[in-house]
C-alpha cells in the first residue's frame, strides 16, 4: 500500500482520517485522525489536533497531540501544544510548548 | 482491470515531490497547491491545484475540482474545471459539469453533466485588424490620387482649393495628430489630410455627416480617373 503523502506545496484545510502511514511535507490544518504513524517532515506544518498510533515531527506542529503509542520530537522541530502518549521523545535542539501528559 | 490497475501505479510512483492521498485516506475539507495531486482514497470538499489531480481506480472524489490537467479514472461526483485538459479514462465514472479546452472520454467511462469547451477572447483582435486594414488601404488609395492629381495640378486648381477647405473644416478634429507629420514631409501635405478626412468619415456619427458630404462630393469631379485607379488597385 502506499504511503500518503501531502507534498511541499499542498496545503489542505479540513479533516484527514483513515488507517495508514501519512507523510506531511506541505500544510494541514484542521484535524487529523490515524490509526498509523505520522510522520511530520521538515517542511511539512501540521496545525491540527492529532489522533494517532506514533507521531514523529521534524517540523512544525500547532495543536493538542494525542498518540496512542508514541510521540517523538526531533531536533528542530518547533511543536506548540499539549502532548498525551505513553511515550515522548524529544531531542536536543526541539522546541517545544505545552503540558505532557504520559499517562497513556 | 488488474493490469490496468499496475500499470497505473506504477506510472505514477509514491515518492517524494509527489501528494498521495492513499487507500485507506479519507481527507474531509479543502485541499489546494501546486504539485501533482493522485488520489487513491476518498476526499470530500473541494480541490483545486494548479498541476495536474489524477484520480485512482480506487478514488473517490465528492468535490468541485480546479486544476490544470485532471485525469479521472475512478469516481468523481463535482464539477471538474480544468485550464487544459479533462481526460476520462475507461472505468471512470464522473458526474458534474465539465469546464475546459480540451475534453478526453475513452470507451467505457461513464459521464453525466454539461460539458463547456469554450475558449474566450478572439473578437477584439479581429475589430483591431479591420479598422488598421481600412485606414492603410485608405491611405494608400488617397496616395495614388494625389500623385496623379498633382500631375494634372495645372488643370484642376479648383481642386485643389476645395480640398484645402476640407483640410481647414477638419483641422480642429485632427490638429494634434496633422501638426507633426505636415512639418516633416511638405509634399505629402494634402494626402495627410485626406486620409484623416477619410478615416473621421468612417468613424464619426451621423450629425456632422452633412458637412462631410458637400466636402466629399465636390473633389470626385476633379479625380476623373478613379474607376481606373481601383483597377489598378485590385491587380
Amino acid at each position: 500500500m502506499a504511503n500518503t503523502v501531502i507534498g511541499s506545496t499542498i496545503v489542505i484545510d479540513g479533516e484527514i482520517t483513515g488507517d495508514e502511514d501519512l507523510v506531511v511535507q506541505g500544510t494541514v490544518k484542521g484535524r487529523v485522525g490515524l490509526r498509523e504513524n505520522i510522520m511530520v517532515e521538515e517542511s511539512g506544518v501540521l496545525e491540527a489536533n492529532v489522533e494517532t498510533a506514533t507521531i514523529t515531527i521534524h517540523g512544525t506542529v500547532t495543536g493538542d497531540i494525542q498518540a496512542a503509542e508514541r510521540a517523538e520530537l526531533k531536533s528542530n522541530c518547533r511543536v506548540v501544544g499539549d502532548i498525551r502518549a505513553p511515550r515522548i521523545l524529544i531531542a536536543d535542539g526541539a522546541s517545544f510548548k505545552g503540558n505532557v501528559d504520559m499517562d497513556g | 482491470m488488474a493490469s490496468s490497475r499496475q500499470h497505473s501505479s506504477g506510472t505514477v510512483p509514491a515518492t517524494d515531490g509527489l501528494t498521495v492521498i492513499g487507500q485507506g485516506i479519507h481527507v474531509h475539507g479543502r485541499i489546494h497547491g501546486e504539485e501533482d495531486l493522485r488520489i487513491e482514497g476518498r476526499v470530500e470538499g473541494g480541490i483545486s491545484l494548479t498541476e495536474t489531480v489524477y484520480i485512482a481506480e480506487s478514488g473517490v472524489v465528492v468535490a468541485t475540482i480546479d486544476a490544470r490537467d485532471v485525469v479521472v479514472s475512478g469516481v468523481v461526483v463535482g464539477n471538474v474545471s480544468a485550464t487544459n485538459s479533462v481526460s476520462l479514462e475507461p472505468g471512470a465514472k464522473l458526474v458534474g459539469d465539465i469546464s475546459a479546452p480540451r475534453l478526453i472520454i475513452a470507451d467505457g467511462a461513464a459521464f453525466r453533466g454539461n460539458v463547456a469547451m469554450t475558449e474566450g477572447g478572439s473578437a477584439p483582435p479581429k475589430r483591431a485588424r479591420t479598422t488598421t486594414s481600412r485606414s492603410s488601404s485608405s491611405s494608400t488609395s488617397t496616395k495614388t490620387k494625389t500623385t496623379k492629381a498633382s500631375r494634372s495640378s495645372s488643370s484642376s486648381s479648383s481642386t485643389s482649393q476645395s480640398r484645402a477647405s476640407t483640410a481647414k473644416r477638419s483641422t480642429p478634429r485632427v490638429a494634434a495628430i496633422r501638426a507633426p507629420k505636415s512639418t516633416a514631409r511638405p509634399d505629402d501635405e494634402v494626402t495627410v489630410i485626406v486620409k484623416h478626412a477619410a478615416l473621421s468619415e468612417e468613424e464619426e456619427p451621423k450629425a456632422s455627416k452633412s458637412t462631410k458630404k458637400k466636402a466629399k462630393k465636390s473633389p470626385p469631379r476633379g479625380r476623373v480617373p478613379k474607376p481606373g485607379k481601383r483597377r489598378v488597385n485590385r491587380r
